[in-house]
């Protein structure tokens, strides 16, 4: 007689945002097996890249693989391109550029954040927090005209300035979060039924985390020190005032934790990069074809993102390979979900921040 | 590129240069990536960063043609399997236990980025 | 626990912070960004418009009836369609006169919602055209 029994976490699902597919094999309750499918919104866009648009028009089509983190692709892209080319980008540009991929990551955790609560059934907090993101959705609407899908940089610069009316709506309304992101930072330390009750379910120990080479903040709610902004040197995020926050559990309260802190690191730097913003050209324009190979790296809201062109002096390129950073910890998400319960499964997985869009371009 | 660091190697010599080289405390596995030389050729790409130093990036490379095995990497590190199925997908080549399917159905183009895109 | 109950009453009587539109309207933040427009007597017909454009949105044919620009040798006639363009600017930045002859205005553009197939005869034109190339 059979022992076990095989359960769908399918592709439709109540409390699931995004198309992916489970199956668990279960035996009493505990997971023992996991088999899982991605890929049911591959578009083709490597073999786009390299057949249909040449490399100027490339920033807009790759920035709608994904609409939570657009403005990470277009820009990991563009370094790509600009280490081939002659010329070089003015600070004035590099720090706009920061300014933006920052307030992308306040909103991006955000909405992981009120999906988590949605999950451990306190809707009310889902309605507050989504209804606070309205105030970065309109900053981002001021700066670049569009809440969503930006269409802000280009290669050698980026398109739009800021003046002295648009910095004090970005000081005004930056206050204002912070005081909110307060008050939920005691909601989730105190509150039993909305995280505390999650302390040591989802657990990823420190070796695993090595084994199966965790990224984002998954790693660093184990105590895995990695993150792209301090290893990388394109963007000066040392002037600025990074920090790296890391936690040494790895269950879904440290996730939680370490989102909530880097929303306050994040909004610290945004401020001092409206303070402190030197003067000079926001577009120098870069010549010649791309002809090389490249590789560079990009710290996204959830994990690290890599781009790798090849040209060969033409305007169409090569190959253009994307590595995103869900297609990564998908290994780790299944080992997590070995050993665990069965009505645990929504939570843990809301709690890893999944982007399918990105996985399966 | 600058900090770019490339290594030739061969089928055979593979899967051991990789066991000597890799250290889960110190490097850090970013992908496969298959680029495409020519109708017959791929080339194929085993990429490496290291943590806590700025931009240091090593990469291995075999040129392989159509009808060779390449071996698997999923006994040395297990999070290989899914940037070694989608190769398959997406250039044909031939890897030892990993099974197509990931973004392609069955009535679907195959093999879109092989021979160059043509 | 005593916060969410404070935080709780204060919600029950608070407004709600959705707007109703289209009862009540949406206020346009300052450079919007609108439809492109275009002067046919400042052109030079030097088609840079046409090749930096991202999704293809400007197209310019052969007609049978030309304007009396006396740049326009070959004939061309400017063709826009406003539901294939992403309202980057890409255009207007390429252009050599860009407050003359095409510039971004502050009109929304129609949702074409009532209407059927409405690219078409678009797509006749570009396999006319892709057509002649070869």
């Amino acid at each position: 007689m059979k022992k076990t029994i095989t359960i769908p976490l399918g592709s439709q699902h109540i409390s699931l945002l995004e198309p992916v597919k489970f199956r668990f094999v279960c035996e009493n309750e505990k997971i023992i097996d996991v088999s899982s499918d991605v890929g049911f919104v591959h578009r083709g866009i490597e073999r786009a890249c390299a057949t249909k648009f040449t490399f100027e028009k490339i920033p807009y089509v790759v920035a709608r693989i994904c609409g939570l983190c657009a403005i990470t692709h277009s820009l990991c892209y563009t370094q790509a391109v600009e280490n081939l080319l002659d010329g070089e980008v003015s600070l004035k540009a590099k720090y706009l550029r920061i300014l933006l991929v920052e307030l992308d990551r306040i909103h991006s955790h955000m909405l992981c954040l009120s999906h988590v609560s949605e999950n451990a059934g306190f809707e009310a907090m889902f309605m507050q927090i989504m209804g606070d993101r309205e105030y970065v959705m309109s900053l981002q609407e001021m700066i670049t005209g569009n809440r969503v899908q930006f269409d802000y940089i280009s290669i050698g610069g980026v398109n739009r300035d800021i003046d002295t009316n648009i910095s004090s709506q970005i000081k005004k309304n930056l206050t204002i979060i912070k005081q909110k992101v307060y008050d939920y930072i005691e909601q989730f330390e105190n509150n039993w039924s909305l995280s505390l009750k999650y302390k040591n379910i989802g657990k990823l120990s420190l070796d695993m985390a090595y084994q199966y080479n965790a990224i984002g903040p998954l790693a660093r709610a184990c105590g895995l020190e990695t993150d792209v902004r301090s290893e990388s040197a394109y963007l000066p995020y040392v002037d600025v005032g990074y920090k790296m926050i890391t936690r040494s559990n790895g269950d879904i309260y440290d996730r939680n934790m370490v989102r909530l802190y880097e929303i306050l690191n994040s909004i610290q730097m945004c401020e001092n990069i409206v303070d402190g913003l030197p003067s000079g050209e926001i577009y120098t324009k870069l010549k010649g074809k791309p002809n090389g190979e490249s590789l560079v790296r990009l710290e996204a809201p959830r994990g690290e993102l890599m781009y790798y062109i090849k040209g060969s002096g033409k305007p169409l390129l090569d190959r253009v390979r994307i590595k995103t950073p869900t297609f990564s910890s998908i290994p780790a998400f299944i080992e997590v979900f070995k050993g665990s319960d069965y009505g645990d499964a929504p939570a843990i997985l809301a709690s890893f921040d999944p982007c399918m869009s990105c996985t399966a371009k | 590129m600058k900090n770019l660091k490339k290594i030739e190697s061969s089928l055979e010599t593979i899967k051991n240069d990789i066991k000597e080289f890799y250290d889960p405390k110190i490097w850090g596995f970013l992908t496969l990536n298959g680029v495409c030389i020519d109708i017959e050729t791929t080339q194929i790409q085993w990429i490496f960063a290291k943590y806590k130093a700025i931009d240091e990036i090593v990469m291995f490379y075999v040129d392989v043609k159509l009808s060779q095995t390449v071996p698997t990497i999923t006994d040395i590190i297990p999070s290989a399997i899914i940037s070694q199925r989608e190769i398959v997908d997406m250039f044909g080549i031939n890897i030892e236990d990993s099974q197509k399917g990931l973004y392609l159905d069955e009535d679907s183009l195959s093999t879109p980025l092989a021979g160059c895109g043509i | 626990m005593k916060s969410s109950i404070i935080q709780a009453f204060k919600n029950l009587l608070s407004k709600p912070i959705t707007i109703d539109y289209p009862a009540s309207p949406i206020i346009k933040p300052f450079g919007y960004r609108g439809l492109i427009k275009y002067e046919e007597t400042e052109c030079i017909y030097c088609l840079k418009c046409e090749k930096a454009c991202p999704p293809e949105a400007i197209l310019f044919v052969k007609t049978d009836n030309p304007s009396s620009n006396e740049k326009n040798k070959k004939s061309l006639e400017y063709l826009y369609n406003p539901y294939l363009c992403i309202y980057c600017q890409e255009c207007v930045r390429a252009c050599p006169k860009p407050s003359l002859a095409l510039w971004q205005s502050e009109e929304k553009p129609s949702s074409g919602i009532m209407e059927d197939k409405v690219n078409e005869k678009w797509f006749e034109i570009e396999n006319l055209k892709r057509g002649d190339k070869l």
